[in-house]
């Protein structure tokens, strides 16, 4: 960011504060960042697709484009963006139009505090990690008001549970979250990666913190309305839940924000739990940036594949059940962890020899 | 104390089940080959009895309209003209529109000359073109004309001699029947005399396809080719066994 800034400044011979390099660098970030969702959220979808198809023994799309099908998400984007756009008859107008970007928005100012590699950072916001979990709340009334804008039934029910279930799962996220933040001591996400290099990966720092990076993931696959946790969109319930009323551009903004609020979920546990771009034993901040990038998307989509892994695994579970889990099993054994944490760093005890 | 051991329960419930059920997807992910068929690309062989497109024995058929009566939406369509027992051939279609394949047509007839072949792919984005002809020709080949006028001949003969010779002669009961044996081979389809009609169609169809106003009937006659390539393939696997 700084350094865009100022190639903007040095390129117009402005100061470095002024609006105009500040604007130039913001909208190069942003539209940086919008094509590499898209792109992602392309190549995820067409990943979701095969990993799909070969858990159920069959290939999956296969056609398009030639090689296993590549341009199949390529297809399906265009298709969605030439299709009519249908707004029900006596939905509210202003809020089916404004829920997508709403949806959509919460999911992309989370993209903004991810730490990518050393100083790939669009913005290093001091409270990096609350920032994120708090914008991704933003979510949830984007899709209430999309659910309840489109005078549907199904979409109100969907979005209803998508307000209970999101809101629950927020809580153990949260407090597994404190885990990390206890053992490093800051929110900044930098730090994490800074402390991970130092350090070897947090998750091996006490027992308590393996077991908060399996609430963080479970609790982030709720959070992200992934199954077993889809009640939002239960097909075989209702229909496809908040968004059934919507179609081409607008239901591809919801597509879209899922798969990006995996990348997102999948980003944390990975920058958080499992060193972000550093390996261990080698300094990679030493290392030119690719190299940082490459590490940080691998580990991402190691989570990503375990997150479709999970949903091809277990069926949906009951409403009942979700909450049972959110709230009895997932916050009493995020609390112990962070009391254990709390208990480990304390009295500097190590579990590993290392 | 049975809450506190369900609790646990519970969760080594959960756990034990979550790793058990990813194990088995991700060895499916992993080491299972998939088993389904790249359809356009690879096909299944279809079982002997399967219900597909029909093949018409021209040569057995007596025009008795069995298999038009018994069909339960009235797809087939028979037109031909008796010449005695030779037959000048209109047409014989089926309309695969309508038709359900429901093989009733196969049982009632009395030459066994019309069958149904494992061969499904009839779709097509021009409705004309599932309308099918099943005869390998139309009108009289020289044979059927031979035979004619044999039988002519004879008649005119016969009026003349039958009061000397007191009845046909033996071992040649009846012209028209003798030339009425298992045609049945590829070689004897394409029949000369068979009108070009049919046996054009697949020639038309790639003179018309530079014409762009007659790219309907290319595609009909590319099923026709197609339909008719896979008859003769039948036809002549059934003459050499």
């Amino acid at each position: 960011m700084e350094t865009l800034i100022g190639f903007f400044s040095r390129l117009f011979g402005l100061s470095a504060d002024g609006v105009l390099p500040l604007t130039l660098a913001y909208s190069v970030c942003i539209g940086s960042l919008l094509g590499f969702i898209t792109v992602y959220a392309m190549f995820a979808i067409w990943m979701e697709r095969k990993v799909a198809a070969h858990i159920q023994v069959r290939y999956g799309p296969m056609e398009v484009g030639g090689w296993h099908g590549w341009a199949q998400s390529i297809a399906d984007a265009v298709k969605l963006l030439f299709k009519e756009d249908l707004i029900p008859d006596g939905a509210n107008k202003f809020m089916f139009w404004i829920a997508p970007a709403v949806v959509f928005c919460g999911v992309f100012s989370g993209f903004i505090a991810i730490p990518f590699a050393l100083g790939v950072q669009i913005v290093d916001i001091h409270l990096g990690l609350f920032f994120i979990v708090c914008i991704a709340s933003v979510e949830v009334v984007g899709v209430i008001m999309a659910g309840w804008a489109s005078n549907s039934k199904y979409s109100l029910f969907g979005a209803v549970r998508e307000a209970a279930q999101v809101v629950s799962y927020e809580v153990p996220a949260a407090v597994a979250l404190l885990v990390p933040v206890l053992i490093v001591g800051s929110f900044r996400l930098g730090d994490f990666n800074a402390w991970q290099e130092q350090h070897g990966w947090l998750v091996f720092r006490n027992p308590f913190a393996i077991v908060a990076a399996l609430i963080f993931f479970i609790a982030s696959l709720a959070g992200c309305k992934r199954a077993p946790f889809d009640l939002p969109e239960a097909e075989s319930e209702l229909v496809s839940g908040f968004h059934t009323e919507y179609s081409g551009m607008r239901f591809s903004f919801f597509f879209l924000e899922e798969y990006a609020s995996m990348f997102v979920a999948a980003a944390l546990i990975a920058t958080l739990f499992f060193g972000g771009w550093t390996l261990p034993f080698v300094h990679v901040s030493a290392w030119p940036v690719p190299f940082g990038i490459v590490i940080l998307l691998a580990k991402v989509f190691a989570v990503i594949f375990m997150q479709m892994l999970m949903r091809w695994t277990l069926p949906r579970l009951r409403i009942d059940q979700v909450m049972a889990m959110g709230y009895k099993y997932l916050l009493p054994w995020g609390m112990l962890c962070v009391v254990g944490t709390a208990l480990f760093e304390a009295k500097g005890w190590r579990w590993l020899p290392f | 104390m049975s809450g506190i051991r369900d609790y646990f329960g519970n969760i080594s419930d959960a756990l034990t089940s979550t790793v058990k059920g990813m194990g088995v997807t991700m060895q499916h992910f992993v080491s299972e080959p998939p088993i389904t068929v790249q359809y356009p690309h690879e096909k299944l062989p279809m079982p002997p009895s399967y219900k597909g497109i029909h093949i018409l024995e021209q040569d057995k058929c007596i025009d008795c309209k069995l298999c038009a009566k018994a069909c339960p939406v009235d797809c087939i369509e028979i037109e031909a003209v008796h010449h005695g027992r030779v037959l000048e051939w209109q047409k014989f279609t089926i309309d695969y529109k309508k038709c359900i394949f429901c093989e009733f047509c196969i049982p009632p007839c009395p030459k066994d000359c019309i069958h149904m072949t494992s061969e499904f792919e009839v779709a097509t984005d021009n409705p004309d073109g599932m309308i099918e002809d099943l005869l390998t020709w139309t009108g009289l080949r020289t044979e059927d004309r031979r035979a004619i006028d044999a039988a002519e001949a004879k008649r005119a003969g016969r009026a003349v001699e039958e009061p000397k010779n007191g009845g046909p002669a033996p071992g040649n009961p009846s012209p028209a029947g003798t030339e009425f044996t298992s045609k049945f081979a590829a070689g004897t389809w394409g029949a000369p005399g068979g009108a070009p009609a049919k046996a054009d169609v697949p020639g038309a169809a790639g003179a018309a396809k530079p014409a762009a106003a007659a790219a309907g009937a290319a595609d009909a006659g590319g099923l026709a080719a197609k339909t008719a390539a896979i008859r003769a393939k039948l036809a002549a696997g059934k003459g050499a066994g």
